[in-house]
Parts: C-alpha cells; structure tokens; sequence
C-alpha cells in the first residue's frame, strides 16, 4: 500500500515540476491566462480541472488497457476520452444542480472552459503514452491539476504588475504574461536540470 | 449599386489572429512549431480537423443547450480526428510522430468552442465557411514564421535546407517559443492598432 502511495506522489511531483502542463507544453496556457485574472477563478478552475484530471484518468485507465492493444485502437481514442469528460462533466453539472444550486448557477458558464481544454485531455494523452498502472494514471493525473494550479498561481500574483504602466502598452495583457511564463518555463527548465544550449 | 452576397472579413488574419490576439490556440505553435516541415503538419492538420468540424457543428441545432452543444462539438471533434489523422499518416509519417500529441489536442481547442458559439453561429453560412478559412489562414501565418524562424535558429536550416551552423539551438525549446509568440503578439498589437487598456493605478 505504502509502495502505491510512494508511486502517486513520486508521479504527481513528476507532473507538478518536471512535465508541468503549462510551462512545459502549454496545455491550456490560454485558460491559465484567463482563469489567473481574478483569485476565485483560480481556486473554482483548479477545483475543476484537478478533479477531472484525476477521474477521469482512473476510467481512461481501464480504456486504455482495453483499446490501445488493438489494432487502430488510438484513432478511438480521442473520442473515448471526449466521452468520459463529457459524462463526468454532465454528472458533476447534475450534482452541483441537484445540492448545490446557488454554486451551480455561479459557476455554470465557466464550467466547459474549465473541463473541455487542453490541460484535461492532454493528461489522459500522456498517461495513455507514458503510465504503467492505475497508480501512475492518478499519480499523473492529480499531478497535472496541481501543477495548473502553481502555473495559475504565479500568473496570479504577476498579473498586477504585468498590466501596470510600467509595461509598454502594446505588450500589456496577453503578451507580457507569454513572455513572462516563457521564463518561468525556462527557469523550471533548470530546476529539472535541463541545460538550455545558447 | 448592388450589394455583394458575401462579404470577406479579414479579422481572422490579424485583429483576432486566434494565436497572437486573442490566444485560443497557442500550444501547438508555441511547442511543436519549431521547423516548417512542422508548421506544415500543424496547419494541415488544423485546416482538416478544426475548419471541418466547425463547418459540420454548425448543423447542431441551437436549441440544444449549451451544456450540451459544447460537448456535440467536441465529439464532432474526436470524430473527425480519424479522417485526419489517416490522412497525415499517409502525407507525412516522418514528421507526424513529433507534433501527434498536438494534433490530438485540437478535439478540444477553444477556437472550435467557444468561436463557434460566439461568432460563426451568428452569420449565415456561405459567409460562416469564408470566415472560418481566413482564422485557419491567420493560424497557417503565425505558424510558419515562428516555425521558420525556430528552424533557423536552432538548426540552422529552412525547411531543412542548410543555411548556417545553428544560431540557438535553445530556440527549440518551449520557452522560447511562449517569448517569441509573446514578441509577435505585441509586434501584432502594434500594427493592428489594438491597445491594452491602461489601468488608473501604478503598482
């Protein structure tokens, strides 16, 4: 039991710093943008894509062993994925709606932003293509939601400065938080130990 | 004078380019744009997936609900996955296994989305199949130029034709690729007369 813990963090860790969905391959960097502007949609994204990661990388697991041995089994696969975000986020959208419906209406049109982007379906992809066992499908999947937290948390508290009039106008907003988490990618890049070759 | 039926907008290619203006499809340029050769793969694969399957989700009646019209896109999305990525098997296996992760994510890019709902539904659709094929050719553009100048800093080659000894082989490397769409996106802003609105309070 020990040993599958170990291995879930060991993953999770791996997603949050080494292979983080946002500085390392821009999963959902625009929805990172978006969700950074205001704190509570940093915390409700986070919520979402953390749960959904993780969910549905559990059931993807249990695709994945049946479909990818097949023959042409990877072509189904986008579609089996879309099928399993689809069906969680219509059961998380009932429950919030039957017990939480003040929340619901709140949070309902941001709930799609939130589920159907890349930062979801690349972490099924990835684990499709890198995890062994269930374990390391959650470890990775968990991990993915975190790590879009730290990348969403760092362009929280940038995100004033950023927009201020000490940036040149032109490069205010969308620009600047690009270049700004090019460096922050960069500099994770060497926290990994990865020598970047100038 | 009469009135032409059709009328082309060009927003697409510069005033709401999706990848330098409005950012709805930035990871594969920023990541897997790093030749032409790639950027070529990027498009074709983006024209197929993308242009078609808005072309088609425009049939979704819009009295389904939102909740579930945005995941009939997505499933328009992962079908057409397969024509496309049958076709980019046969027109470019050895380049494909680089960017298919990127390819794979298009079922659920935003432009399809949310461009679909907030714009293409709204004009009629000889005008709509236009429209969506200027933001493909607004996409194309970015992607080549930031492919092409990837390739040539960091391999030293255009379309793999050597030129030089490789300038920055970290040009590669994602985090160059969030700097230069950054660049370009500012580069973009300016030229397009687009300003950001200036907050009242200095930090």
């Amino acid at each position: 039991m020990s040993e599958v813990f170990a291995k879930i963090v060991s993953l999770a860790m791996i997603s949050v710093f080494m292979q983080n969905a946002i500085f390392d391959r821009a999963f959902g960097a625009n929805v990172a943008i978006y969700a950074s502007r205001k704190d509570n949609h940093v915390i409700g994204f986070t919520f979402a894509i953390t749960a959904m990661t993780t969910l549905s990388s559990i059931v993807s697991y249990f695709f994945d062993k049946l479909l990818l041995p097949k023959p042409n089994g990877y072509l189904f696969m986008p579609l089996i994925y879309v099928g399993i975000i689809g069906v969680l986020y219509m059961l998380g959208l009932f429950i919030l709606w039957k017990f939480f419906h003040t929340l619901f209406r709140k949070i309902k049109q941001y709930a799609s932003l939130a589920v159907f982007n890349c930062t979801v379906i690349g972490a099924l992809f990835l684990n499709s293509n890198y995890g062994s066992d269930l374990a390391s499908y959650i470890g990775y999947g968990f991990g993915t939601g975190i790590g879009f937290f730290l990348a969403c948390f760092m362009l929280n508290i940038a995100h004033e400065r950023l927009d201020s009039d000490k940036i040149p106008r032109i490069f205010r907003g969308y620009p600047i938080m690009l270049i700004y988490i090019g460096i922050v990618s960069l500099a994770f890049n060497v926290l990994v130990g990865y020598t970047a070759e100038f | 004078m009469k009135k032409s039926k059709f009328s082309v907008n060009l927003d697409g290619l510069l005033r709401q380019n999706i990848v330098l203006m409005s950012g709805l499809v930035t990871a594969p340029v920023i990541v897997a744009a790093t030749t032409v050769q790639r950027a070529v793969v990027l498009t074709v694969s983006f024209f197929l997936l993308s242009y078609t399957s808005i072309l088609l989700c425009r049939f979704i009646p819009r009295r389904i609900v939102y909740t579930i019209r945005i995941l009939l896109y997505a499933v328009v999305a992962a079908a057409m996955y397969i024509p496309t990525m049958i076709c980019l098997e046969y027109l470019f296996p050895e380049v494909l296994s680089g960017v298919s992760l990127y390819v794979e994510l298009l079922v659920v890019n935003s432009f399809l989305l949310a461009k679909t709902e907030t714009r293409f539904y709204l004009k009629p659709y000889g005008e709509m199949v236009l429209d969506v094929l200027v933001y493909v050719v607004g996409y194309a553009i970015v992607a080549f130029i930031v492919g092409a100048l990837r390739e040539i800093l960091a391999y030293g080659t255009i379309y793999g034709f050597h030129l030089s000894e490789p300038i920055m082989p970290a040009a590669k490397s994602p985090f160059f690729g969030f700097i230069l769409v950054g660049v370009l996106a500012a580069f973009c802003r300016g030229i397009s007369g687009r300003r950001a609105p200036r907050k009242e309070r200095d930090v």
